[in-house]
This record gives C-alpha cells, structure tokens and sequence, in this order.
C-alpha cells in the first residue's frame, strides 16, 4: 500500500502562478491576491437570540456585528455580513484555536461553523479591478452603490460567493475580497485571471495578517 | 428583471427562485378532533394541488438562494411583471417561526 499524508495545500496550488500576466508591457492594471492563513467562521444567531448575540460579538470584537450588508473591522477580526442574523468572523490564524474561543463566546445564543479550510480568500484591487468584475459579477460596484465597506452575498458563475470592498479603501486604491468555496476556487480563479488579463495582471500569494 | 431583496438590495433575477402562490394555508385540524376523513383529505388536496391563475397582482414566495438565502414573499404583477413590493417571508433570520402559508 502506497504510503499516504495529509498536506494542507491551497486550492490555488496550481491555477494560481505568481507573477505578471496579460496586458502589455509593464502596465498592471490589476493585482490580484490569494490570502492564505486566514480563519474563518460562520456565526447564525439561534431563533430569538440576535440581541445576545450581538452582545456576544461586541464582548469579543469591541464591535455590534452588521445588521446590514457591510464589512466592519473589530478587535482582531473582520466582520462580514452574510445574511438576516448571520456574519462571518475573518482573521489572521493564529496558534491557538480561534474555533474554541468562538464557541465559547457564542455558547447557547449562536450556532458556529468553521469554515477556515471550506473557503478561499481572494482579493483583487488596481484601477482595472471594477471593469474586470464587471465581467463576471451583477453587482452594482460604483463608488455611490457599494461604498467602502459594502458587503454582498452573491452569485458568480452560479456559485455562492461572500464578496466585500475593504473598510477604508477609497477611490482608485479600492479593494474588493472574495471568498469561494475551496472546490470551486480553481475554477473561479480563471474566471477571474482570464476577466483581468487585458488590463495586466500582478498575482500573488499574501498571508493574513 | 431586477428583484429588490428586502436584505440585500436590488439584484438580477438569476440569484433568486420562485415557489409560487404564497396564499395557501396549511390546514391544522386538531388530532382527533372529530372532522371526517373527507373533509380534511378536501382541505389538504385544496392545499397542496388547487391554485388559482392569477391575471394581476398576486403574492408569492420567492427564495434568494444566489445570495442572503431568505425567503420572500412578493407582490407581483403576472400580466406586467412589475414588482410591488418583496418582504421577508415570516420566520426569516433568527425571527420567531410561524406555521406555512400566511
Ligand atoms: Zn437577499
């Protein structure tokens, strides 16, 4: 029997090459990044417990959680809004178990699910980004319709995709993140890289910080 | 055609599946409560097979499975496809269940 190990891997192992693609000469119009080591977890207020939860959250983060579709940026973590009563908890992981910690907070007024191993975080920005999603989103990326901060959940090649403006990134220097599941990053990924390619692309590996 | 999600916004009409009539109400006889068996069979076939062909205006359930994953319901015009008005279904999010049907 051939021996066998797990290896954590990004799904991105092999769609995603470091480096300039497309476009002509130098010119990059969009970066487009792979965060890696980030933790990721879904919380779900239980039926009739939204004011404990969002108790809990502020007792974690030192922020109230979104009531509406935005990301806001807390002790640690950012807050992503993914539904009536539901956010995502996004952070750098760290050493100890971020899942636990959560579970604690949250104990009886939430249900949690990890989802640090079933998403994948990819991050694009430069002047070129808002054309490029043009291509394969529906939103409405205008600076008046999705500020600084605006979250969407939303469809991209009928896939589900948590897709947020960072807070703070303004004008030109906007940056747009989305999440996808792991098995279907691969494919998204040349949706994306192929939507970038005529306006230059720089791809890279980035880790959470 | 746009759909406006009462918790997301305005999005394309992909992201969303349509149920249908949001009027039916699930029957709820009391166990043994001495109906006869025609009657309730005539209230459940009523409930899960008769619907009416609205020429107008009717409510309907809709789900926003591309996004907040909710349920709907809307105020739509079947002759001109205006959208009236989209509300969260009844127990939507964390808020208190209600039985099906409005
Ligand atoms: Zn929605």
């Amino acid at each position: 029997m051939a021996d066998f190990s797990w290896n954590v891997q990004s799904p991105l192992q092999q769609a995603l090459v470091p480096g300039r693609h497309g476009g002509a000469g130098t010119q990059v119009g969009v970066t487009l990044e792979e965060v890696r080591g980030v933790s990721l977890v879904q919380v779900m207020a239980r039926r009739g417990r939204v004011a404990e939860t969002i108790k809990a959250a502020k007792k974690l983060f030192s922020v109230e959680p979104p009531d509406t579709p935005r990301a806001v940026s807390g002790r640690n973590a950012t807050l992503i809004w993914s539904g009536p009563d539901q956010f995502m908890v996004l952070s750098a992981r760290q050493t100890g178990d971020q899942f636990a910690k959560l579970t604690a907070g949250f104990a009886g007024v939430a249900s949690l699910s990890d989802q640090s191993d079933g998403r994948c975080l990819i991050r694009i920005a430069g002047s070129g980004a808002r054309q490029a999603l043009a291509k394969f989103s529906s939103l409405d990326l205008h600076d008046s319709v999705f500020p600084a901060g605006a979250a969407a959940t939303t469809a991209v090649d009928h896939t589900a995709v948590n897709f947020w403006r960072e807070p703070g990134s303004v004008d030109e220097n906007a940056v747009f993140n989305m999440l996808v599941f792991t098995s279907f990053a691969d494919s998204l990924w040349h949706t994306i890289l192929d939507s970038c390619l005529e306006y230059g692309v720089q791809a890279s590996v980035a880790h959470a910080a | 055609m746009r759909i406006a999600c009462p918790f997301c916004g305005e999005r394309e009409n992909g992201e969303f599946t349509y149920l249908g009539d949001a009027s039916p109400k699930r029957p709820n006889f009391a166990v043994d409560g001495g109906e006869s068996p025609e009657r309730v069979e005539d209230a459940f076939y009523d409930y899960v097979y008769l619907r009416d062909n609205v020429a107008g205006v009717m409510r309907e359930y809709w789900y926003h499975g591309g996004g907040c994953r909710s349920w709907l319901v809307a105020e739509r015009n079947t002759v001109t496809h205006e959208f009236i008005s989209v509300t969260a279904a009844p127990g939507a999010g964390a808020a208190s269940a209600v039985r099906a049907g409005e």
